[in-house]
């Protein structure tokens, strides 16, 4: 009873879909899992915020650049979640080519854009305002995505969407242009990912064993190569120390998982 | 952050919707929605082009793969890439898998449809049902599948190597070399297009694109009663006049097709070696050059492709009784690159090139040449000893090479059983 109440509530389709093993009730666990998760990392992405915006406004340069790229995995990891409120994905995580005029467009904010000044500009001067907003578009994540009813094909999609900031933006070493701290968004997103893949384990085992294993294969090829990179604080070296050859390793299984993930939904019979 | 439209906030992207849903309303009375109203005279303007030759198919079984003597359409395409295979078992279903899906773009067909909720096996980009277009594609192995991943080194075709710069070159890293290469030939670009997707959706963990470059070439209605005329290139002349003819199979088989007992490895018999070049064209200085300047860079009449002494393009030009190049400049590209002497019969080359462009360079000039391709038996004697001479040409000023890589095609199969490269393989578990 309360089971199907839930499902009327996260707008599961009941529809029964040409993939028949699963029923949509078996998702509402699942689901409500990811939302525990996402809360969590939410919940650490404001406590890490909190300090590192505090370090750049007492002008404490180098525990800013220590801070900036840790911060940022709570973030990765539940990024999917994060880009249901463009504006604020925007504001918090833009780039300096989303901005027609570059790093010196008004609105470019948020971390790419305190990234050019700490690493770049070798500065905190003049960023005070910018932590703030950061900190304060943070704070309206958090809050929005505690009231956020999860669609379900928004989380088990979000495996694929992981995957495709991966493909897009992290082989390519874009994401973190002035800091070369991509490896620490790559595992992020990895994570991210293969968190969803975890919580569906058994729906999607249901479906098709062999995709499991073939997704799982990826997943340890990939981590496997970052994990060369590993650094003894339990961080990660600059991007442009990873060899042309480990490079070249990973584009395959992040295609390939790319490829795969996207057959999740579907997969798991949802619209 | 996602990629595309980073700065549209959902609300904005809502209201644009909630826009369109009424705009589709208003003009769903005017003829926009197909299921109420057809009114030609809107659509006219978006209606797709008309094609008599979609259904034009070429054979993929055969001595040599097609695509090297099959007459070139108008949109030409190579690919090179990088192959992510870990051993010979993934090498094999690499090649496998391209051998299937090229017979199915070749052949075309009805794509088969699966179930909304997973994402279509189809681009979809040529509709419901593949149509060949005359699409070939031309399966090539670069000189670095051979290092020591796949132990292939053994079976190497004996004059596959990397390319290195010409003097003149001024290559880019990003566009040159790679393991395996892919000539898509068509009627349309989007033809080779939804190729390409196509093998990549396919092939995700095997295959990662190094560079790719479009081409094509100026369609003509030729005039009628005259023999055929070669297709311009972006410099204004007329490029292959001195082709050889590619329907001679006695001539192709001395000077494309690699023979058995020529000293190459039995399985490359019926193989080519593939001379790709990006040869970027100065085309704002070269339209600020006189014409006669034009005429003796090249050795050639601009207007009818002719030799300097005049007639038609297909006349062989008469250098023996102009030994001091008093007609044709000694130093004219034509003569430099084929001398038409007894010895430089050897060096005869097929070319299959087509013209690119791809927007504007930094400095404001437009970013266009030619995608040169060969194709040859013998390597040495043919595009690198052609290219030599070409050293230091006066037409140098006007060309800057920037990428490519020489590739040896594999042998074509015969057997339906059989697929491309399996004899590669085979000869290396020997």
């Amino acid at each position: 009873m309360k089971r199907s109440f839930l499902a009327a509530a996260l707008g599961l389709a009941l529809a029964t879909p040409a993939f028949a093993a699963n029923s949509p009730l078996d998702l509402v666990g699942p689901i409500s899992d990811y939302k525990i998760y996402v809360t969590d990392n939410l919940a650490k992405l404001t406590e890490q915020t909190q300090a590192f915006t505090a370090a750049v406004k007492r002008g404490d340069l180098a525990t800013a650049r220590r801070l900036y790229a840790p911060t940022r995995v709570s973030y990765e990891q539940v990024e999917p979640i994060a880009e249901l409120f463009s504006d604020l994905d925007a504001a918090i995580d833009s780039r300096e080519d989303d901005h027609e005029q570059g790093v010196k467009s008004e609105d470019f904010t948020g971390f790419h854009r305190l990234e050019h000044a700490l690493f770049t500009q070798n500065t905190t001067e003049g960023q005070g305002p910018l932590a703030d907003k950061l900190l304060a578009d943070v704070k309206d994540l958090q809050a929005r995505v505690d009231g956020l009813t999860f669609p379900p094909e928004k989380v088990v999609g979000g495996a694929a969407a992981l995957m495709e900031e991966v493909a897009a933006t992290k082989v390519s070493g874009e994401e973190e242009r002035y800091s070369h701290t991509d490896l620490y968004d790559f595992q992020a997103n990895i994570d991210g990912a293969k968190k969803i893949v975890d919580l569906f384990r058994p729906q999607i085992a249901k479906q098709d064993q062999a995709f499991v294993a073939k997704v799982d294969k990826n997943f340890a090829t990939v981590d496997k190569i970052l994990a060369k990179y590993k650094t003894k604080d339990g961080g990660f070296e600059t991007y442009d120390k990873v060899s042309e050859r480990d490079r070249k390793a990973l584009v395959g299984p992040v295609n390939t998982l790319a490829e795969d993930l996207s057959t999740l939904r579907g997969k798991l019979g949802l619209n | 952050m996602k990629k595309s439209a980073p700065d549209q906030p959902n609300i904005d992207r809502r209201r644009l919707l909630g826009g369109l849903g009424a705009a589709s309303v208003a003009l769903a009375g005017a003829g926009l929605c197909p299921m109420h109203a057809r009114a030609a005279s809107t659509a006219e303007v978006t209606r797709a082009p008309g094609s008599a030759n979609t259904h034009q198919r070429q054979a993929f079984l055969g001595q040599h793969q097609s695509g090297i003597v099959t007459p070139r359409p108008a949109a030409g395409m190579i690919v090179a890439f990088d192959v992510l295979a870990s051993d010979r078992d993934d090498l094999e279903r690499l090649l496998r898998t391209l051998d299937e899906r090229i017979r199915f773009l070749m052949q075309g067909g009805p794509v088969p449809e699966v179930d909304p909720r997973l994402p279509p096996l189809d681009s979809g980009i040529l509709g419901p049902v593949v149509t060949p277009d005359n699409l070939t594609i031309t399966v090539s192995v670069g000189e670095s599948l051979f290092d020591d991943r796949f132990g292939l080194s053994a079976v190497k075709p004996r004059q596959l190597q990397r390319m290195t710069g010409f003097p003149n070159d001024a290559l880019e890293a990003d566009c040159c070399h790679g393991d395996l290469c892919l000539q898509f030939c068509a009627n349309t670009p989007d033809t080779n297009i939804h190729a390409l997707r196509d093998l990549l959706k396919n092939l995700p963990d095997l295959l990662a694109i190094r560079w790719k470059q479009e081409g094509s070439v100026p369609v003509q209605d030729p005039p009628p009663g005259q023999p055929a005329e070669s297709a311009r290139n972006f410099l204004g002349f007329r490029d292959g006049s001195a082709n050889p003819d590619s329907t001679d199979a006695q001539a192709m088989d001395r000077i494309v097709w690699v023979q058995p007992g020529s000293g190459e490895p039995a399985w490359a018999a019926q193989g080519s070696y593939q001379a790709v070049r990006i040869i970027r064209n100065f085309v704002e200085r070269w339209d600020r050059t006189p014409l006669q300047e034009q005429e003796a860079i090249f050795g050639r009449r601009k207007a009818s492709g002719a030799p300097m002494a005049g007639g038609h393009e297909t006349d062989v030009p008469d250098y023996a009784s102009d030994p001091k190049g008093k007609v044709t400049p000694l130093d004219a590209h034509i003569r430099l690159a084929n001398p038409r002497t007894p010895e430089s019969q050897r060096n005869l080359i097929l070319r299959r090139p087509f013209n690119y462009s791809n927007g504007v360079r930094k400095n404001g000039q437009l970013d266009m040449g030619l995608l040169f391709i060969a194709y040859q038996a013998d390597l040495e004697q043919g595009f690198i000893a052609v290219q030599k001479r070409l050293d230091g040409e006066p037409l140098e000023e006007y060309i800057k090479p920037i990428g490519g890589g020489y590739f040896f095609v594999l042998p074509g199969i015969t057997d339906a059983k059989d697929y491309l490269g399996r004899s590669l393989l085979a000869a290396a578990s020997l």
